[in-house]
């Protein structure tokens, strides 16, 4: 690809204290991409995420985002960065003293100059593209969990952000709710060209949406493999890969 | 981006109105950035709107769900107006948007926006509310109190690491704060008091006015005071906390007894350490009483010290003990239960926590007047 790299890691090692999760990775992710991160539990998956967006500080390398450097210390360059992406956490992470309809309004009131009655409206359609229209003053208590995943997907989606990061968007989600949601996800990324960084483990989801697939592997601390899902599925070399994606369990020895 | 608004025209929008005729025709990228002021434009349309509007979308590269508000304030002043709408060129892009945002379909009804009852509705709520609270409130004093009646019988199922554990935190940890605290309100009492006292020659009768005041009621007082501010809102907390994660329905549905298993260390830790605490604060407020004595008031420490012990009886001490030990019932229970209420999430826990200190200070004050009567004619 010549295009420029939306999202670019150099040499990035990231760990708690001691304890050392990846060492030394290196990957771009391009405008427009569909990009998943797949590795196998505790391999550090929703923790390279977290480092993408500025939460955790990585022990050595750097990231670079739309061009500029990640530097959540550097308020300016920051807030610019954030304003360019959207996160959704694992379990929702949606204010639980707001209805939905605030938790979706709250950051297009405060980052936009829309009246509030076109506000209400604008809600009313994030949640209409996740099938959440008409839940707008409930609390999020109140919601099943996939119903929780899809308000915070709306959230994550108010500002139209140029990248979106998703934390295991479709765990948890029924089958259909989660066909809907791999709809959604490509439609945005047709329409908008917004770029997708997705931690997720669904296969059915990975080979409807994923363009390409990183995998980490715990053991070497590093990508194991790199590339279009449906090639890796038979070609990788490595036999982790093709036992992840032919769902395989641990050979024995 | 052009800061300056008002003035100049919206390059995504362009007006050109005739009296049978509005011509509208949008351009470039229609998103959050650009919707605002093009709203704005459309509402400062002069009014009446002639019988037809088109507008003409084939130059919109580029169009989001925010975009599409224009579409439906379009339709809106159209509508309004009972006037011929027209969109031409729509792209493709735009048109597949529509199509998924599914901007014919009526929006679904709402549940209606919690409006805010009336009085008699709220009267009624709150009463309800109330009961409700009495009734929860009262079975889980009486499951507590069969918790800890049952512990009598198999002392070996108090967990008696986690005991030890809240000892340290109630305890422990807030002698530094306590000892601080009883020690300046000695010294503030004597210091007060001395002003007075010495007017009648009566200085050595500081001694007694602290002792006596810290002993049988300050002191147990003070220490509960702190002990729900720094324990028993922990309590509510973490209890609230494990109830929102669904720790506490993980202890259930694996067979232990929430009462048991967190309610019981926290109320016996408090119980034991508590009036410990209490006296440790009459040590230090003496202590305080006995600086300003010595440096102000030309005592000796042989003096004051021999005033304060003739002044104190056995029973007052005890008494201050028995009060303690009730208080830190009271505090470590109300803090649990606070706790155990909590539905939802994070801003419950902060209700529950500050409901715990306020509850708890205002049943230590209470049941500590219910005792200053019972005293006052039981006294042996």
């Amino acid at each position: 690809m010549t295009q420029k790299a939306v999202i670019s890691v150099r040499g990035l090692t990231m760990g708690f204290g001691e304890l050392v999760l990846m060492e030394n990775l290196d990957f771009d992710i391009h405008p427009g991409e569909i990009f998943v991160i797949l590795g196998g539990s505790g391999s550090g998956k929703s923790t390279l995420l977290k480092h993408m967006v500025g939460l955790y500080k990585p022990m050595a390398g750097k990231i670079t985002i739309a061009g500029m450097t990640l530097e959540p210390d550097n308020e300016d360059s920051f807030k610019k960065i954030l304003a360019r992406i959207g996160v959704m956490y694992q379990g929702g992470a949606l204010f639980s003293s707001m209805t939905l309809g605030e938790n979706v309004a709250l950051p297009i009131t405060e980052f936009s100059r829309l009246k509030e009655s076109a506000v209400d409206e604008l809600v009313r359609l994030k949640l209409r593209q996740v099938g959440l229209e008409g839940f707008e003053h409930h609390l999020p208590e109140e919601l099943s969990g996939g119903m929780k995943k899809r308000a915070a997907i709306a959230r994550a989606l108010a500002l139209n952000p140029e990248i979106l990061f998703l934390d295991e968007p479709s765990a948890g989600l029924d089958p259909i709710s989660s066909a809907e949601l791999d709809a959604l996800i490509l439609r945005l990324n047709r329409t908008l060209g917004t770029t997708f960084v997705v931690v997720t483990h669904e296969l059915s989801s990975i080979f409807t949406i994923a363009k390409r697939v990183v995998m980490l592997d715990k053991e070497t601390k590093s990508i194991i493999a790199d590339g279009d899902p449906h090639e890796l599925k038979n070609a990788s070399t490595h036999p982790f890969v093709r036992q992840f994606f032919n769902r395989q369990p641990e050979m024995e020895k | 981006m052009n800061t300056d608004h008002s003035t100049t025209p919206s390059p995504a929008l362009s007006v050109n109105a005739s009296p049978e005729l509005l011509d509208l025709s949008l351009r470039g990228i229609i998103d959050l950035r650009t919707t605002p002021e093009i709203m704005n434009r459309l509402e400062q349309l002069p009014q009446p709107l002639p019988g037809l509007i088109r507008a003409d979308l084939s130059g919109v590269t580029r169009m989001d769900d925010c975009g599409a508000l224009v579409i439906l304030q379009l339709r809106r002043m159209a509508e309004k107006n009972g006037c011929d709408l027209k969109m031409l060129g729509t792209p493709g892009h735009v048109r597949e948007l529509l199509d998924f945002l599914r901007l014919d379909d009526p929006p679904q009804s709402v549940g209606s926006k919690r409006a805010k009852p009336d009085f008699m509705t709220r009267f009624g709520i709150k009463t309800l509310d109330v009961t409700n609270q009495a009734v929860t409130h009262v079975s889980f004093v009486g499951e507590v109190t069969v918790t800890l009646l049952s512990l009598l019988r198999h002392p070996d199922r108090l967990r008696l690491g986690d005991t030890v554990l809240y000892m340290q935190r109630v305890g422990v940890d807030a002698l530094p704060i306590v000892g601080l605290i009883s020690f300046l309100l000695g010294l503030i009492m004597a210091f007060m008091s001395a002003v007075q006292l010495q007017q009648f020659g009566a200085n050595i009768y500081v001694a007694s006015l602290v002792a006596l005041a810290m002993v049988r009621e300050l002191g147990p007082i003070m220490t509960a005071i702190l002990v729900a501010g720094r324990s028993g809102s922990a309590f509510a907390a973490e209890i609230g906390t494990m109830k929102v994660s669904e720790e506490v329905d993980a202890l259930i549905t694996m067979g232990f007894k929430p009462a048991m298993f967190l309610v019981a260390p926290k109320i016996i830790a408090s119980v034991l350490v508590v009036p410990l605490l209490a006296m440790y604060s009459n040590l230090f407020a003496i202590a305080g009483g006995l600086l300003i004595g010595v440096t102000t008031l030309d005592l000796t420490v042989n003096a004051y010290m021999a005033q304060t012990m003739s002044t104190l009886s056995i029973f007052d001490i005890n008494w201050g003990l028995f009060k303690s030990a009730i208080f830190a019932v009271l505090i470590a229970t109300v803090g649990c239960f606070k706790g155990y209420q909590v539905r939802g999430g994070a801003a419950s826990v902060g209700q529950a926590t500050t409901s715990a200190v306020v509850t708890g200070i205002f049943l230590v004050i209470l049941v500590d007047s219910i005792l200053a009567v019972i005293l006052r004619y039981w006294r042996p």
